[in-house]
């Protein structure tokens, strides 16, 4: 009954042959529970209200994003694959269009790249927020009030959002990347508009701090929960803060560098514990990183054109007939990939698009992690972890 | 043991939030700011005739990802206003309530006519309502507020080199706008001066707005 608490965990545990004289509860965990973050179901073997095993169900999002953009010519793919991971799309359309750029050859101006790693890092910012409201919602509020931490990050968060909409007009599903470079240049004023805003953000992370890592109540829920270990997270090929919570020092904008990354150096977060504590640290450490980011962008963005390619003006202007590339990039939750293979019969649209969605590989670990948690505990590991459905199951 | 400290300590940040103003406000009384670019619904303009500006050549029916623009091209006419032969787009149908407001219609819109509207309201009591026709589009253009995104707008800030013509830029700019446009667009190349877009007596805010724009993108360079 024990053996998944004593480390024995069997993440392929047969429950019909598993001590056929317990009494297990079998609970269906979603998909429309709140704390599932979206449509995720679990099935958890329940002992009592311990978890022996737990079974994750993917699928209750499939919008089929990566067919659809097999019958999309290129340069109209971007606005649709916004809609993956629909709490940072930016860093969905820098992942497409760059896989794009590097099949066709196209080079982007330096004011592009810089722009790109100024909305990327912004973006980060906005994500990370409204991680820390749902995580704390999800584990009942961290002073018990329910969404006070949840209301406070979206007060923040809509100042960024307020600065996306200054320069795409939109406050989400921005579609400002392009094939060669970026559809909008900041308008007159930004720097200054966004100075603030960073501002504003940086003030208000100690208080975020003290309604939750350095609470007491905070670090009592999450030390020690869901302790994920270093190699087995890099075996489940899990990318971004989970990683980096687990000891493992990986960051693909210092590894490998791709925008402005390699003139504007990034200090990485690390840290040992892989339990939930330790990712909402690392998540805490890149919040502050991502705010000096923004403005090390602004202080440096260079002059010069937004796109090195030429505007859209037709759906059929961008045309490949051969070749097949990879690109991925680090979003907020890890590695986004995306794998691109030409197609020489219609040239206009790819053979094959693959999205390699970072929330994926670390909902692979719950069935390694969950067993020995309680049933709150394993709402808990689940917000940790950070998934959006909607780049899962695409 | 800190769980009293901590709590004291997380109550100062509830009391310094007790004195802060309210982020909210009640909308319908009070509209947040918008920003100068929100885009929304859309609007047909009309050139300084009168008519609309649109010459039915099909590339934002081609390019929306959601296939919620359906055109309907007309042959060339003389127009009842000038006498000059134009094309004309006879129907022009957008389906808002699939649309995702991906701006590509506005981008690739060589003759500026189909442009976004800022006002963000645009609830509607029957499916219907929601598809927008001809009509109900052109008088959009005339009665609201127009977005700041212009085809030609667009594709000029996108364009690897404007910083070559900057200096002289305020004349030259159209023009250099319509050449490079015009063997994009073999359709109209006779049809689309592009001059009256640049000039389209619409409302009255957008020229003014579309005139510091440019001088913005500039500005927005020197600022960081």
């Amino acid at each position: 009954m024990q053996s998944a608490r004593r480390g024995g965990i069997d993440p392929h545990l047969s429950i019909t042959h598993y001590d056929p004289e317990a009494d297990l509860m079998l609970l269906h965990f979603g998909p429309q529970h709140p704390s599932t973050h979206g449509v995720f179901r679990m099935d958890l073997h329940l002992d009592g209200e311990v978890v022996i095993k737990a079974t994750p169900y993917l699928g209750y999002l499939h919008r089929g994003v990566e067919k659809l953009c097999e019958k999309l010519t290129y340069v109209q793919q971007t606005p649709v694959v916004d809609k993956n991971d629909y709490v940072s799309p930016m860093t969905n359309e820098q992942a497409l269009n760059m896989a794009f750029e590097k099949l066709m050859g196209i080079e982007v101006p330096r004011r592009a790249r810089w722009l790109r790693l100024l909305l990327a890092e912004m973006q980060r910012i906005s994500s990370h927020l409204l991680w820390l409201g749902t995580f704390t919602l999800d584990l009942g509020g961290a002073l018990g009030g329910g969404s006070t931490v949840f209301l406070h990050c979206f007060r923040e968060r809509e100042m960024v959002l307020d600065l996306f909409e200054d320069i795409t007009g939109a406050r989400f599903h921005y579609n400002t990347h392009t094939i060669g470079g970026n559809r909008h240049d900041l308008p007159a004023g930004f720097a200054a508009k966004a100075r603030a805003a960073l501002d504003g953000i940086e003030a208000r992370i100690g208080e975020y701090e003290d309604l939750s890592v350095h609470h007491a109540i905070f670090v009592a829920r999450t030390r020690g929960v869901g302790v994920l270990d270093g190699d087995l997270a890099l075996e489940l090929g899990i990318t971004g803060p989970v990683l980096r919570a687990s000891g493992v020092d990986h960051d693909l904008r210092r590894d490998a560098p791709f925008h402005a990354y390699d003139e504007v150096p990034v200090k990485v977060s690390v840290e040992r514990g892989g339990d939930c504590l330790a990712r909402a640290k690392v998540r805490f450490a890149e919040l502050r990183e991502s705010i000096r980011l923004c403005r090390a962008a602004l202080d440096g963005m260079p002059e010069g054109p937004i796109c090195g390619f030429k505007p859209i003006r037709q759906p059929t202007q961008s045309k490949a007939t051969s070749g097949q590339v990879y690109v991925g990039i680090e979003t907020p939750r890890g590695e986004l990939g995306t794998f691109l293979v030409a197609n020489p019969d219609a040239p206009t649209t790819p053979y094959r698009l693959k999205i390699r969605a970072p929330s994926l590989h670390a909902l692979s670990a719950l069935p390694y992690i969950l067993p020995g948690a309680t049933v709150s505990d394993a709402v808990a590991i689940l917000g940790s972890l950070d998934p959006i459905m909607g780049e899962v199951d695409r | 043991m800190g769980y009293f400290t901590d709590t004291l300590r997380a109550m100062r940040t509830t009391l310094r939030n007790v004195f802060r103003p309210p982020t909210t406000v009640e909308f319908p009384d009070v509209v947040r700011p918008r920003a100068e670019r929100f885009r929304a619904s859309f609007a047909l303009i009309d050139d300084e005739n009168g008519e609309s500006a649109c010459v039915g050549c099909l590339t934002c029916e081609k390019i929306c990802p959601s296939q919620v623009i359906k055109v309907k091209a007309s042959p060339k006419r003389e127009s009842p206003v000038t006498g000059k032969k134009r094309a004309y787009a006879d129907d022009f149908v957008l389906d808002l309530s699939a649309c995702i407001q991906c701006e590509l219609c506005v981008q690739v819109c060589n003759n500026d006519a189909i442009v976004m509207v800022r006002e963000p309201e645009q609830p509607a009591f029957n499916r219907e309502d929601l598809v927008l026709g001809m009509e109900k589009l052109r008088a959009n253009g005339r009665g609201k507020t127009v977005a700041w995104g212009r085809g030609t707008g667009l594709q000029e800030m996108q364009e690897s080199k404007p910083k070559v013509e900057k200096p002289a830029k305020p004349k030259p700019a159209p023009v250099e706008a319509a050449k490079v446009e015009t063997p994009a667009e073999p359709a109209k190349v006779e049809a689309a001066p592009a001059e009256p877009a640049k000039v389209e007596s619409a409302p009255a805010a957008a020229p003014a707005e579309a005139a510091p724009e440019k001088s913005d993108c500039s500005a927005a360079e020197e600022a960081p």
